[in-house]
């Protein structure tokens, strides 16, 4: 009980020093996971609406595709993109591994079939009422899928959040692409990884409230905008 | 064209002549595949052979003001044509409102349908959320702004079917069993199911038993009825006739004139049917009389009174079984 009274208190003491080193795994996390979520929110609402709304003959392939990318482990997807980017791979000329555009291109590959799957559910949760009228609309494919996106925008702000909570709590690609390399590409998550692993439990500790706080944060201001 | 069913994956062949130019109207009970037909027709099912404008059975109303959702997937000059169109049915002072009822959005998706510019126009129940007395002036509206245009409208309501069609087609189960001009249809169902599909009330089974120019007498169970239809003595035959052509004493009449058929009985059941009731006689057969809420009191129907019901010879149609 001791250790884990001083633990907690260490932790805070380091939380309210909140030094320089802290200050850039936090920059680079919310860089790094904020860029992924916005491409794949960019992409993946979108295509969720798309296959919410289309008749297409390739609906039910991008439709297991995305289920699949739902839950697919992210150290899977930094194995993919290690592959891709190594220095014999088909992208290694571009010189992009350890570096953070790699971590973000990964993140993003994460972030989205979250969007999509979520966006999907919540425009075919509109009911076939809706879906009826938006085909007897006769909008083009775009303008469809805005107005489904629009009249199922509580969901649509949900696959944001799920996709934001996904990216910035995963630890598999990131540290696989970015090597956890300290001052260059350490986020939140591959730091709380490295102090734990060198038994800094009160670094840890304090990381780990960082990115709970974070996490909580961004899905107040969600919880606001839904409620709107 | 090919009827299927996506709830349960069902599929039926039906063959639908639906003439270009008249306004169409697909009569038939709930389940006979009317809607499953119209999205066929509209191309929410499968792909469609027509350029439609497409009112479907449940209208939706988007987040947004109604004048918003009037707007939507029109031009700036349909559009306007939209808001008129409101305007002629009663909903053009809502434009910035943002919640509306069931009759108002069902009039609002009325007035952006029928804006399209589409040579065919599709319309599901068009009538089945509006009040009583506004269905006849919103009928009216839609076969104005119809036009020239064919179209195809489903409904279960006689009147609307009167008014908003010039043919009709019968659907039940999925199968065409009757096409041809409104009135026609209405007047001489093919059969007992399209009779009763249709609102007519009164089907008995019998055997011809005298026949006199035009006419037959049939016995049918307990009792004897006059009606038209050539046909050998001893043949198996159906009678039909509308409930709203029965005309109900109280008691029994002193004289029933004209009228071939009169039937004494007590009456067995009042049952209200829309805005009238319908009354059944046990007079040896069941014989359906439709009244007005008025007359009905007036005559004092209830249930163990004693009644005639007189139907005249002409409005009974006897047709092979």
């Amino acid at each position: 009980m001791e250790f884990l009274a001083g633990l907690l208190s260490d932790a805070v003491r380091e939380l309210f020093g909140f030094g320089d080193e802290l200050r850039r795994i936090l920059f680079l996390t919310l860089a790094v996971a904020g860029t992924a979520t916005v491409i794949g929110v960019l992409v993946g609402v979108p295509l969720g609406a798309w296959l919410a709304l289309t008749r297409h003959r390739l609906r039910s392939l991008v439709d297991v595709l995305v289920n699949a990318g739902m839950g697919i482990p992210p150290v899977l997807v930094g194995l993919l993109i290690l592959i891709l980017l190594w220095n014999d791979g088909p992208l290694g000329s571009l010189e992009l591994l350890f570096t953070p555009t790699a971590m973000i291109g990964a993140q993003a590959l994460l972030a989205i079939p979250i969007a999509a799957g979520i966006t999907a559910g919540a425009i075919r949760g509109l009911g076939p009422a809706a879906t009826e009228q938006l085909f007897a609309l006769r909008l083009s494919g775009g303008r469809a899928g805005f107005v489904a996106g629009r009249e199922a925008l509580p969901g649509v702000i949900a696959a944001v959040a799920a996709a934001f909570g996904r990216v910035v709590s995963e630890v598999g690609a990131v540290l696989i692409v970015g090597g956890n390399i300290e001052g260059e590409t350490q986020v939140l998550t591959t730091a709380i990884v490295q102090q734990a692993r060198q038994a800094h439990f009160d670094s840890a500790l304090a990381l780990g409230m960082v990115l709970l706080i974070i996490v909580v944060l961004v899905n107040i201001v969600l919880g606001r905008l839904r409620s709107m | 064209m090919k009827l299927k069913y996506p709830e349960d994956g069902s599929q039926l062949d039906c063959v639908v002549d639906i003439p270009e130019g008249t306004r169409t109207v697909v009569f038939g009970p709930n389940g006979a595949g009317k809607s499953t037909l119209l999205r066929l027709l509209a191309g929410t099912l499968g792909d469609s052979p027509l350029d439609a404008a497409y009112l479907p059975q449940s209208t939706y109303h988007f987040r947004g003001t109604a004048g918003w959702n009037l707007g939507l997937g029109l031009s700036a000059e349909q559009a306007a044509r939209a808001r008129q169109l409101a305007d002629r049915l009663g909903v053009g002072h809502l434009l910035e409102a943002r919640a509306v009822s069931g009759g108002e959005r069902q009039r609002l998706a009325l007035a952006r349908t029928l804006a399209r510019p589409e040579p065919w126009v599709l319309l599901d129940e068009p009538l089945a959320a509006l009040d009583a007395q506004d269905r006849m002036k919103v009928a009216r509206v839609i076969v104005d702004a119809i036009g020239d245009r064919s179209a195809v409208i489903v409904t279960h309501d006689q009147d609307a079917a009167a008014v908003l069609g010039n043919h009709m087609v019968v659907l039940i189960d999925g199968h065409v069993r009757q096409a041809g001009a409104v009135h026609d249809v209405f007047a001489q169902p093919a059969d007992a199911e399209v009779a009763a599909a249709v609102g007519l009330g009164n089907v008995l089974d019998g055997t011809v038993r005298v026949t006199e120019g035009p006419l037959c007498s049939v016995q049918a169970d307990g009792a004897t009825i006059w009606g038209v239809g050539d046909h050998e003595l001893g043949e198996n035959v159906r009678v039909m006739f509308g409930a709203e052509t029965v005309t109900l004493y109280a008691g029994t009449p002193p004289s029933v004139g004209s009228a071939r058929n009169s039937f004494i009985g007590i009456v067995t059941e009042v049952r209200p049917i829309g805005r009238f009731y319908e009354v059944v006689l046990d007079a040896g057969i069941p014989i359906v009389a439709m009244l007005t809420p008025g007359s009905l009191e007036a005559l004092g129907m209830e249930e163990g009174v004693p009644a005639t019901a007189v139907v005249k010879a002409t409005a009974v149609r006897v047709v092979p079984s």
